[in-house]
This record gives structure tokens, C-alpha cells and sequence, in this order.
């Protein structure tokens, strides 16, 4: 008895509590990995969001409140991340949603957005469909499966001569997403290449690798994300695939995380990533203040890029919220669609034509960045370029 | 030719570690009819002790490979003692507190050592040229001497010496063997131990190879289930060659059907197996 | 009608009252929270028909559901069949899997349906998995709802009538002749089939039922959250069903129908802190198994029958 009369304290006054302190700031909700194998970008969002808040509320906040952030943890797989979209919109009732970086986490996310009307910006969610299926509530101001492949990757591939192109894709949306743009693209330039298919959190590749090694490909993109990239990365060296074939990390961060070296070891020379982030191309003021701030707070160089892509769309929220002077998602909506606002990668103005993945869509600009003596070398475009790309014997 | 022989190398590995960890479930459900489904969990902390023995307490591998057994054996004569030890005579709460533990063990795992797969650093590293035809990781050879060491100790163990001699007394006709004067409690406690030290044994063994994640112990238990099935409960020998028919058809299965299905292969077996000929290939008809 | 069936029947009451107009009361958010725990009411119970009436310990219960889930979400998605024809063919279809697989390893005892059921649920899992051009695999697979018009109170009333319906057919079955030959065989199988109850036909058919529930409950799970996932048919879900039992009370008529409540809705509050609940959980029921096999149920009895002989 006395354990029951325990629990309903407990549970009253967890309720009081929140209720509480309710009333004097304004909440938008975020959703991302903060567990399981890409748990690492969860932490990239939390150092992003903290830099975000710093700036939003040192300049008065949004609608002179001060600004907090729900990070509601999707765990990378779809039926957690509806529950965590349902639980920023029914429990904590945000006025909108942003983050995200799983594309199958996006696809379950966005239905549930519909059905309850709020607004939601993704920022690292790349499967065409996201923005294809024109759902008014939903923007992305971040790259796209289409965009990366037919404005880097290919032309990359093209632009360094590779001769035979190896496509090793996970069975997730992303994966299966991107590896079918790039096949689109490689039978437009004519190129030979073999795709083969991987499950999501495996661990060893040696069979697929010991295949690969007898198709002989120069380069090889490796459309895995999570540590899983890791493996991959060391167990082709093992193998002796690379680094005569070079490895291009579709995603980009796995090859950014603290924990890169340790899996990879010396396999990870010459590796190559997409990245949007790189400590000599800074393209906006703002992107040169997150640099200097993140160092500032956190004491080192930011190396994961998602950490300024959520930064980037937590400001765009708070910008929306102020010009429409309303938490109403219709209101939202309407701001979201007039957006002109300076980022750290550009500035962000989202489409606006239905029939299309442009629709709500705004792209930043993307880098591949090769790992030389363990330093970031951007090798294309060849605008961005800091150094030439380097070839494995 | 020389992919077979590799996935068929791979195989043999792989088959004779599945060994190792099979004997530890088997020796524990030949004795005390229990199925540990903590096994996984024992292996992969097995796997974690290692770990942070060599790279965080920065002791030798030679030294911090027994040591993490040893651990591991503690921790199953523990669990003997006082979880399982009250249920005996109960099949349906040993199987309910075991699958509890391995659950609570695996999420412990999580918050203790984290997400991230943990590596312990590899003791021969390069790889050796079979006849010119494929390379094989050294690594893998020498887990592969080292296994076929253990396995032999284990023989030499039950065939040999008064503890195995009671096992094989205890798993024939318990009520003799305690009339006979043998301590059965003190022989279970000992056989669990034994059986947690195997999975920590095949843990410390492979987890230079492949790292030890939290998330990883459900395939090693119901990899070692399927050995012991196919093998026969409480035979030895069969776990040996159940092991290595299962290794060597994961990797040949994996390599020329598809390596999605590498898992399915093994349970399909067991359900072959438990649905045609439930006593497996050695085992006892009851 | 002794002391504690009195008691039983006045908290019965005021309990109807409140399961009916709650959703009049609750936030979209407690909505949701109370139609998840109708489901595992619905999936607790049903293993508990098994596990503490007959003391088989089913591994597949969460397969069973997603046997539901997935025939009834595929033909909804591919042949536009109806969410309620839908359910109403997966639940046939996890009850002859249920019969099927019970017909095969009933006989063999204990460990062997433990191990084969175990086997089954992760084949179904791999194979969901891997087959991901049908089912989408881990991506998760958009199915359509139960009712053309989104409505939570919809939903919880029909999760409401189907677990109480669910829950006539268990205490009916319990009650009935067929009933105490479960108790028979659980408590003494030997003396069981000695007096000519043919045990093993008691047992499948159990494992039968309650497979088929499974299948229903999973088929209504999915078309409420509109995604089906191969976390349906995991051993972390089972876990969960499990968990409720054993501590809610295995062999009890309550038991899981509180444990699953108690757990679901203080998951929900453990969860602001991180993903703890399963680690303690399992802890309770642990601890619960090894000292306190009937669970809170049996805890509350103990303390009725003492405070009625003192």
C-alpha cells in the first residue's frame, strides 16, 4: 500500500512540475538518434542545438521567450521516431519539429506529421520522397538523395576518370535511395559498375568484399551510415580491395566520429566523405561565427557537420516563428514559405513548385573531402578545393 | 576454387569456435537441464573484460584474455548459486529467469560499455597465404589454434578427471550419483561456471575479430542453441560436429545463396531438427 | 461469494465505469498511452493462458503478432483489403501457425517448445527483415488504419471490446471443464494423464488460442500506428509480454492485465530519463520470479488472506 501512495506522489508531483514551468518559455521539439548505431549524430545535434540556443536567446529569444528544445531520442529506426514525433506533438505540444537524420526515421515522421499538423524541417534526411510527396507541412532544408548524387557524386566520380564503379548499399531508404540515383547516373556517363546489397547493422563484409575484390573497381561507394561504415572501411583494407580502390563514405559523418580512427586504424588514409563543413570554406559570416563559438564552447574544432545542420534549422524555426509573430502552424507555414535567412551554409529559401522533391526543399552546398595524414583535404569542387585528390596503390 | 576454399577455411573457424560456445550450453542442460539464455550476454562481457583490461588497465592481452574468463566463470557460479540453484525442479522458471538475466544483462551491457563495438587489440596481426590461392587473417588462424586447444582441455577434462567423471554421472541418473556420494550441488555450481567460462572462453577469442557490441549476444545464444540442438543435448562430440556443419553452411550459404540470409540457415536447421529428429545427431532419445 | 471475490467485484464496478468514459477525460497523449496498454492487456493475457495456466513457455507470442500485423497490413497495402477482414484473416492465419507449431513440439516437453518457439520468432523476424522489396524490412512498411477517419477514442473503444472479449474467452475457458484440465496438468502432469486427461491435446489447443490472439492483437496494433516494423515480432517485445505476466502475476486472471498497465504507463515516465525501463523491468521481474512467483497479484493475495486470518 504505502509503495502505491509512493507511485502517485511521484507521479502528481512530476505532473505539477511540468506543468510548472510551462508558461514562460517557447519549446520546439527535435528529433534524432540519440541511441543506437548512429547515436553519435545525437550527440553532433546536441552540441549544434546548444550553440543555437545560445544565439537565438542572446538575441531576446523568440517572441521575446526564451527558447528551449525537447530532444526527443528516435533511436534510428522508424517506429521510434513516430513515437517520438507523436510525443513532441501531443505531450509536449511544439509548435514545430526539426532535425532528423534517418530517411526511414523521416518517411514514418512525416505521416504523423500530417495527421496532426505540425510543421517539420528536417535537416539530414536525404530520400527524395521526403519532399516529393509535397506534404504541406513538411520542409527540409538539407541535402537530398537527387541533389548529392547529380551535383557531387557522379560528377566527382566523372571529373577523377574512375574507370569501374562499385555501389555497396545498405537495405535502408537512404541507401536503397542514393545507390538507385547513382546507378541512374553511371548508365547516362556510360560508366561500368556493380551494386551490391548489405544489411543495416552488419558487422562483417568479407563475403561481399571478397566479391568486390574480383570485380576490381577503382572506386567504391559506400552507402552505409552508422559504425557499420567502419567496419567496412577496415575489413576492405584487410581484404587488400583498397586502398587501390578508393572508399567514398555516402553519408559522411561515420568517418567524422571519434571513433573512426579507433575501428579503421590505418585504413582510413585516403578514405573520401561527404561533408558540408570544412574549417577553410566558410561561405556565409554565420558559418565563420558557429566555427568560432563551437570552439569557444566545446574546446575543439566542431568535425561532424550535422552539428551545424541542426543548428541551421533550429534558427530557421525560431526566424519563422518571429516573422509570423504566432505558434499557429498555419501561421508557421506561411513564414516557413517566405524564408530568406542567412545560414551557415548559404542562404536558405525554400521551393515552392508542387510536382516535384524541390518542393519545401532548400539544398546546401556539399564537399567531398578526402582523409590525408589524418587531416580533412577538400577534393571537389574544384571551387572548394584546399588540395588534390590523392590516388591508393 | 579459391573463394570456396576460403569460405570454406572461414567455416572451419567459425565452426569450431561455434563448438566452444556450444559445450558450454550443452554441458549446463546435460547436467541440470537448464538452458542458459544468458550465454550470449556471459560471451560478449567476456569480450568487454578483455577490452578494458588490455586498452584501459593496459594489462597484456596474454594476461587480460584468462583474466576476462575467469570473471566470467565467477560471474556464472554466482548466477548458479542464487538464481538458479532455488528453481530447481522447475524447468518453466529457470528458462523464465534465465531469458530475464539475458535480457537485463544485455541492457546493462549498454549502459555500462556503451553503444559502440569494442575491439580488444589483436595479438598477430597480417595475413598468411594459403597456397597462393587467398589470404586468411593470422588473427583468425591462431583464434582457430586456440579453440581447437580449449576444446581438447574440455575433452581431456570430462573424460579424465573426478569432476568430469561426476558430470557424467550426475547427467545419467542424478539421485545414483548423490547416493554414490557425489556433491551435486557443489558439481552444478561448478558446471554452470564451466559453461560460463566456454562462452566467455569463445567471447575472449573472437571478439579481436569481430568486436562485442550489446546488441550482438542474441545471435551467439541462439547460434549456440542451434549447435546443441543439431548436436544433441548433453553430447559433446555432437557439439563439435554440430558446430562445424553449422559454421561451414552459414559461410558457404552466405557466400553463394545470399549473405542476407547468413542467420536463417541455423534456424531452419533447429526447426528441421526438433520437428524430424529432436535428439539431434548424438543425443540420448528420452 | 467469499471476502476476497466481494472485494474483487466492488472495484469491478467503479472500474468499468472509468475504462468507459476515460477517453472523455484523457489528452490525445494518455489516449494513446491506455489503447498501447490494451494491447499488451491483450497479448499479457493471452500468454499467461499458456505460460501460468500451462505452464508452457512460448518464445513465439510476439511472432504471433506480427504474423497478425503483417498478413493483415500487406493484404491492406497490396490488395486493398479492408483493415477489419484484414486482421480477421491474420489472426486465422497465426492460429494455424499456432496450431501447427504446437502440434509439432508439444509433445516433446518443456525446453524443446522453448527452444523451437525461439527458433520460430527470429526466422519470422530474418525473413521480415531481409524481404524487404514485400514487407520494406526495417524501413518500416505504411499501412492503413482501422477507420477512415483518424480518431483516437475510436481506437481505444475498439481495443477496449476486443480485449474484453478477449478476456471473457480466457475466464471462460479457465472456468470450464477444459479449464481445470489446464490446472491438472500444470500442477501434476503425471497425475494428470494417469487420470485420463489427454494433456497434450489440452496444451495445443491452449497454445492454439492464445496464438491466435496474438495474431489479432498484432493486427489491430498495426493498423492503430499505421507502421509495421520487424520490432513487432522482436524478443524485446516479447520481453515486454513476458515482463507483465511474471510480474503483474503468471497463472493469475488479473495478473497481466496489470502488469501490462503498470508497466506501459510507467515506461513512459522512465523514459524522460533515458531508456532505462527495460534494464529495471527485468530487474523486478527477476527478482520478482526468484521471490515472488505470483507476481503483484500474488503479493496482494498473501497480504488478503493474512489480513483475514489475523
Amino acid at each position: 500500500m504505502r509503495r502505491v501512495v509512493f507511485l502517485v506522489v511521484l507521479v502528481v508531483s512530476f505532473i505539477i512540475g511540468s506543468l510548472a514551468f510551462a508558461q514562460e518559455t517557447i519549446k520546439i521539439g527535435v528529433v534524432g538518434p540519440r541511441t543506437g548505431p548512429a547515436a553519435a549524430t545525437g550527440k553532433a545535434f546536441e552540441e549544434g542545438i546548444a550553440i543555437a540556443l545560445d544565439h537565438i536567446n542572446a538575441k531576446g529569444g523568440v517572441l521575446g521567450k526564451k527558447l528551449e528544445v525537447v530532444f526527443e531520442d528516435t533511436g534510428g529506426v522508424p517506429e521510434k521516431a513516430a513515437s517520438a514525433f507523436e510525443k513532441l506533438a501531443t505531450r509536449d505540444r511544439v509548435p514545430i519539429v526539426v532535425g532528423e537524420s534517418h530517411s526511414s526515421s523521416a518517411l514514418a515522421e512525416i505521416e504523423v506529421a500530417n495527421r496532426y499538423k505540425v510543421p517539420f524541417i528536417i535537416c539530414e534526411a536525404w530520400h527524395d520522397d521526403i519532399t516529393k510527396k509535397n506534404y504541406r507541412w513538411v520542409f527540409r532544408a538539407g541535402p537530398v538523395n537527387s541533389g548529392v548524387v547529380d551535383f557531387y557524386i557522379a560528377p566527382f566520380v566523372k571529373e577523377h576518370g574512375f574507370k569501374k564503379v562499385a555501389i555497396v548499399r545498405e537495405n535502408s531508404d537512404w541507401g536503397v535511395g542514393i545507390a538507385e540515383r547513382t546507378e541512374f547516373n553511371m548508365k547516362n556517363f556510360g560508366l561500368p559498375f556493380v551494386t551490391l546489397k548489405v544489411e543495416r547493422e552488419s558487422k562483417d563484409f568479407y563475403t561481399e568484399l571478397t566479391k568486390l575484390k574480383g570485380e576490381n573497381p577503382d572506386i567504391i561507394l559506400a552507402y552505409i551510415y552508422g559504425t557499420g561504415l567502419h567496419f567496412f572501411v577496415a575489413q576492405a583494407h584487410e581484404v587488400g580491395v583498397s586502398p587501390k580502390a578508393l572508399i567514398l563514405d555516402g553519408a559522411g559523418p561515420p568517418s567524422l566520429w571519434d571513433s573512426f580512427w579507433k575501428n579503421v586504424g590505418k585504413a582510413g588514409e585516403l578514405e573520401l566523405f561527404m561533408s558540408s563543413m570544412h574549417e577553410k570554406v566558410h561561405l556565409t559570416p554565420t558559418s565563420r561565427k558557429f566555427w568560432e563559438d563551437y570552439k569557444k564552447k566545446f574546446g575543439k574544432d566542431p568535425s561532424d557537420y550535422k552539428t551545424r545542420s541542426i543548428y541551421n534549422v533550429v534558427l530557421i524555426a525560431a526566424d519563422a516563428i518571429n516573422r509570423a509573430r504566432s505558434t499557429t502552424n498555419e501561421a508557421l507555414v506561411e513564414a516557413l514559405e517566405k524564408t530568406n535567412l542567412e545560414v551557415t551554409t548559404g542562404i536558405v529559401k525554400f521551393g515552392l513548385k508542387l510536382g516535384s522533391y524541390e518542393y519545401h526543399q532548400w539544398m546546401p552546398p556539399m564537399l567531398v573531402v578526402q582523409w590525408q595524414d589524418q587531416k580533412q583535404v577538400v577534393v571537389f569542387p574544384k571551387e572548394a578545393a584546399t588540395g588534390g585528390l590523392k590516388r591508393g596503390r | 576454387m579459391a573463394e570456396f576454399l576460403m569460405y570454406l577455411t572461414n567455416g572451419l573457424v567459425m565452426g569450431v569456435i561455434n563448438a566452444i560456445s556450444a559445450i558450454g550450453v550443452s554441458l549446463v542442460v546435460g547436467i541440470m537441464r537448464v538452458i542458459n539464455f544468458a550465454h550470449g550476454e556471459l560471451y560478449i562481457f567476456a569480450g568487454y573484460f578483455s577490452y578494458h583490461l588490455s586498452l584501459t588497465l593496459g594489462l597484456s592481452p596474454i594476461l587480460a584474455m584468462p583474466l576476462s574468463v575467469i570473471f566470467v566463470f565467477l560471474m556464472g557460479v554466482l548466477m548458479e548459486r542464487f538464481l538458479i540453484r532455488p528453481t530447481y525442479g522447475d524447468e518453466m522458471y529457470s528458462l523464465i529467469i534465465t531469458f530475464v538475466l539475458s535480457i537485463i544483462l544485455q541492457n546493462s551491457a549498454l549502459l555500462i560499455f556503451g553503444p559502440y563495438p569494442n575491439k580488444p587489440p589483436t595479438l598477430i596481426s597480417g595475413a598468411t597465404s594459403f597456397f597462393g590461392l587467398f589470404h586468411y587473417g593470422n588473427q583468425r588462424l591462431f583464434s582457430f589454434i586456440i579453440s581447437i586447444a580449449i576444446l581438447l582441455s574440455v575433452f581431456y577434462l570430462i573424460k579424465r578427471t573426478w569432476f568430469g567423471k561426476s558430470v557424467r554421472a550426475i547427467s545419467q541418473d542424478r539421485e545414483m550419483a548423490s547416493l554414490m556420494g557425489i556433491d551435486h550441488l557443489k558439481v552444478n555450481m561448478l558446471s554452470f561456471g564451466l559453461g560460463a567460462a566456454l562462452a566467455g572462453a569463445a567471447g575472449v577469442i573472437i571478439a579481436p575479430i569481430f568486436p562485442v557490441t550489446p546488441t550482438g549476444s542474441s545471435a551467439i545464444s541462439l547460434t549456440a542453441f542451434v549447435v546443441v540442438v543439431l548436436g544433441g543435448m548433453g553430447s559433446l562430440k555432437g557439439c563439435v560436429v554440430g558446430g562445424l556443419i553449422l559454421g561451414i553452411l552459414e559461410n558457404l550459404g552466405a557466400a553463394y545463396i545470399s549473405t542476407m540470409y547468413r542467420h536463417i540457415f541455423g534456424f531452419i536447421i533447429l526447426i528441421l531438427v526438433l520437428v524430424f529428429r529432436p535428439w539431434g545427431l548424438f543425443g540420448q532419445r528420452t | 461469494m467469499d471476502k476476497v471475490e466481494f472485494m474483487r467485484f466492488w472495484i469491478f464496478i467503479p472500474f468499468i465505469f472509468l475504462t468507459l468514459f476515460l477517453p472523455f477525460f484523457l489528452s490525445q497523449y494518455w489516449l494513446h498511452v491506455m489503447i498501447i496498454s490494451l494491447f499488451y492487456v491483450m497479448m499479457a493475457s493471452s500468454w499467461n493462458l499458456i505460460a501460468g495456466y500451462t505452464g508452457q513457455i512460448s518464445f513465439a507470442h510476439a511472432a504471433f503478432a506480427g504474423v497478425g500485423a503483417y498478413v493483415s497490413g500487406m493484404l491492406a497495402v497490396n490488395m486493398g483489403i479492408p483493415a477489419w477482414l484484414g486482421i480477421l484473416i491474420g489472426t486465422s492465419i497465426a492460429g494455424l501457425l499456432g496450431l501447427g507449431l504446437g502440434y509439432l513440439c508439444i509433445r516433446m516437453g518443456g525446453i524443446y517448445l522453448s527452444l523451437t518457439t525461439l527458433g520460430f520468432s527470429e526466422i519470422l523476424r530474418i525473413i521480415i527483415t531481409n524481404e524487404d522489396r514485400w514487407t520494406r524490412g526495417t524501413m518500416g512498411l505504411q499501412i492503413p488504419g482501422f477507420f477512415i477517419e483518424y480518431s483516437k477514442m475510436s481506437y481505444y473503444f475498439l481495443f477496449l471490446i476486443v480485449s474484453a472479449f478477449f478476456l471473457w474467452v480466457i475466464y471462460r475457458l479457465i472456468r470450464s471443464e477444459m479449464g481445470l484440465s489446464f490446472r491438472a496438468v500444470l500442477n501434476d502432469e503425471l497425475a494428470a494423464s494417469s487420470s485420463g486427461i489427454d494433456t497434450i491435446r489440452v496444451r495445443i489447443l491452449a497454445f492454439t488460442i492464445s496464438s491466435a490472439m496474438a495474431g489479432m492483437a498484432g493486427g489491430l496494433y498495426g493498423h492503430y500506428l499505421m507502421l509495421i516494423t520487424p520490432d513487432i515480432p522482436s524478443l524485446g517485445q516479447m520481453f515486454l509480454v513476458l515482463a507483465m505476466a511474471v510480474i503483474g502475476g503468471m497463472g493469475s486472471f488479473i495478473g497481466p492485465i496489470l502488469g501490462a498497465f503498470v508497466l506501459e504507463i510507467l515506461s513512459e515516465y522512465i523514459r524522460i530519463y533515458g531508456e532505462y525501463h527495460v534494464l529495471l523491468f527485468g530487474l523486478v521481474a527477476l527478482g520478482m520470479a526468484r521471490f515472488a512467483p505470483g507476481g503483484i497479484m500474488g503479493l496482494l493475495e498473501k497480504r488478503w488472506r493474512l489480513r483475514e486470518m489475523s
